[in-house]
């Protein structure tokens, strides 16, 4: 809804009757970068554009992309949670301690409970304190990873006896040849889609991050908003956590360290603003994509990981760019 | 003229006094039950060498009877380089440095050698413009340690095979030199080829998806070998592997041995690897810093010992707790 507001004003800045470049690159430019990448890597190697292979990487992404989706509804409502990464570590550690003693499923209870605290922590802070989010979560980031480690001593915990158990199908048994991290990734996609374009809570959410101002006015409860994005997150870091936990079988403090980074580099990629406001699910979902094939992209083709980091880099400045672009109706400034 | 001579007098008398006190550190070197050494870890509990590291420190340390300021730089070069300062001026008798960064710390060390206080630099090497300004170094030999994996692949390939490299966190030196020993090595055989080489991060869950990628592009039959820059990383990899099928294809040689890499060579995951113990490493640490804080002459480089491990003498060794 937001979103077509925003693409109205714009049209009405220019003049309507041209095409407007930069309108053309907001809208649709992500996707011509994600079919460029997918035919420029696959005309390099053979083994890229196989079944196998986009499986794969689907796998490989679930994780952050589940997380993603949660950071979506975050930066659309206006604000940051760069708390994330840790999070995952500090349930997929839970997950991973607690199956051994109460088995898996209070397990995986206790996991999201976890994940859930943190975030309602985090939303009290800056929903109802109204202190700002960078500096909450950024603080938050280091808190769990000391708690992390002080619960575990630095030391790997896993599971005992890994044959005898339920708990590693959720990350890596298949349904139908589909892996189930995948299938779970599929549904949150679903569900938090939904949720956003369809609902009343999804206007809210894009007034609220939009313009906060008349969104207060016309009586949305901001608070209330503000303070359900984090438990979300929290709720998709949990789920990211024991996704991981169950993939590896085992936890560490470190595991999920810098998640915090791809996954708000995916949401922007996908054209989410970082003032708010503005952005979709489906474009989270490119978005992240185009993470997971160039890292498994480059692979695929032997690049040095240097190449990588830069090609990252220029790849993030481009879609902030873009996002820039849009919101003044010029390409340069 | 006469008070004019007493002023001079005096002067000279402080003069003395206060260069007395500030070099009598030098002079007469402590005994042992003086020492102070003060310690800048790289990142303590990042990883459960490092914290099995801090541990040991503190016991050897104080089965010695010396005493120790520990600090962390938590990953932080900068902070490093403010805790190195704030060591200078504790004056303590001896600093051993485990760089976060091999340069950064080079200008802070120059600074405690002007100070007169001798720096012992710890498990990761400092840049080489440093050598000059330091007593000397403690830890493992990386280098050798790649090269021993290499000898080991070799052996598990009869010599002949392609080789798939997953090193540890660029810009570690830790990693790279793993890196260079193996390679280097590897020239020496004519068949053995390392065909890729990608970083994993020393995180096994990023391990085990650039092996994922690696058994996408090399369909079965084109890797004989992994060569991992430790067991956590040859963990990440033995998983795809697994969930691949095709873990006996290939033969896996790591160039440190971690607890769960013990259990999976037991179970013939792993072919070889490397004991490189974190209570080895502490307690050569604190023995050459409190040999240096007394006044002996120590060597450049103390290396402690790194054997290799296979399943013939694996039985040789308890399993890390690290």
């Amino acid at each position: 809804m937001g979103s077509s507001v925003k693409t109205e004003s714009n049209l009405k800045d220019s003049s309507s009757k041209k095409i407007n470049f930069a309108e053309i690159i907001k809208r649709h430019g992500i996707l011509f970068v994600f079919l460029l990448m997918i035919i420029g890597i696959s005309l390099r190697t053979d083994s890229f554009l196989t079944q196998n292979n986009m499986l794969l990487v689907l796998r490989q992404v679930s994780v952050k992309g589940i997380i993603a989706c949660g950071m979506t509804y975050m930066l659309i409502g206006g604000e940051f949670d760069l708390s994330v990464g840790s999070l995952v570590s500090l349930t997929a550690v839970l997950v991973i301690d607690f199956h051994d003693i109460l088995g898996p499923f209070a397990a995986i209870i206790i996991a999201i409970l976890a994940g859930i605290s943190v975030g309602a922590f985090n939303g009290f802070l800056v929903g109802f304190l109204k202190l700002n989010s960078l500096i909450v979560t950024f603080g938050m980031l280091f808190v769990i990873q000391a708690l992390t480690l002080l619960y575990t001593g630095g030391q790997y915990v896993s599971v005992s006896n890994q044959g005898a158990t339920w708990f590693s199908i959720i990350g890596r048994g298949f349904i139908f040849g589909i892996p189930i991290p995948v299938i779970i990734f599929g549904i949150i996609l679903i569900i938090f889609g939904v949720v956003l374009s369809k609902t009343v809570y999804g206007r809210y959410l894009y007034s609220v991050g939009g313009n906060p101002i008349a969104s207060k006015f016309s009586g949305i409860p901001k608070t209330y908003i503000t303070f359900s994005t984090f438990i979300i997150t929290g709720l998709t870091a949990a789920i990211g956590g024991i996704i991981l936990g169950s993939r590896l079988m085992s936890a560490q403090n470190y595991l999920g360290q810098g998640y915090e980074f791809d996954i708000i580099t995916a949401v922007v990629l996908g054209g989410t603003s970082l003032f708010g406001g503005s952005g979709s699910i489906p474009k989270t979902l490119i978005g992240v994509l185009i993470l997971g094939f160039l890292s498994n992209g480059f692979i695929m083709m032997g690049f040095p990981y240097y190449v990588q980091w830069v090609v990252q880099w220029a790849i993030l400045i481009g879609a902030v760019w873009m996002d820039v672009a849009s919101k003044r109706g010029k390409i340069l400034a | 003229m006469k008070k004019r001579f007493i002023t001079v007098i005096l002067c000279l008398t402080l003069v003395f006094v206060l260069v007395g006190c500030g070099s009598s550190g030098d002079e007469a070197a402590p005994d042992i039950d003086e020492v102070v050494i003060g310690i800048t870890n790289n990142n303590v509990g990042i990883d459960s060498y490092q914290t099995t590291h801090y541990e040991t420190f503190r016991e050897e340390a104080e089965e010695l009877g010396v005493e120790t300021v520990r600090l962390d730089a938590t990953g932080d070069p900068a902070l490093q380089v403010n805790q190195i300062e704030d060591l200078i001026q504790q004056q303590v008798d001896v600093i051993v440095v485990w760089p976060v960064s091999g340069d950064a710390i080079v200008p802070a060390v120059r600074n405690a050698n002007q100070q007169g206080i001798p720096v012992l630099i710890a498990n990761s090497p400092i840049d080489e413009s440093g050598f000059e300004l330091v007593e000397g170094f403690a830890g493992p030999d990386n280098l050798t340690q790649g090269k021993y994996a290499a000898q080991m692949m070799k052996e598990a390939l009869d010599g002949e095979g392609k080789v798939v490299e997953l090193m540890g966190l660029p810009g570690y030196v830790t990693a790279h030199q793993r890196s260079d020993g193996f390679n280097e090595e590897v020239e020496n055989y004519s068949g053995i080829e390392v065909i890729e080489t990608q970083p994993a991060d020393w995180d096994r869950s990023r391990a085990q998806e650039v092996m994922e990628d690696f058994l996408t592009k090399f369909p079965s039959g084109q890797i004989d070998g992994v060569y991992a820059a430790d067991d956590n990383i040859a963990m990440g990899a033995i998983n795809a592997l697994e969930e691949a099928g095709r873990l006996d294809e290939v033969k896996i040689t790591s160039a440190t041995m971690f607890g769960d890499g013990y259990d999976a060579m037991k179970e013939g995951k792993i072919y070889g690897t490397i004991y490189q113990s974190p209570v080895e490493d502490a307690r050569k640490t604190v023995q050459t810093a409190v040999r240096i804080a007394t006044g002996e002459e120590v060597e450049f480089f103390n290396y402690f010992d790194t054997p290799k491990v296979t399943l013939d003498n694996i039985d040789e060794y308890e399993r890390p707790i690290w």
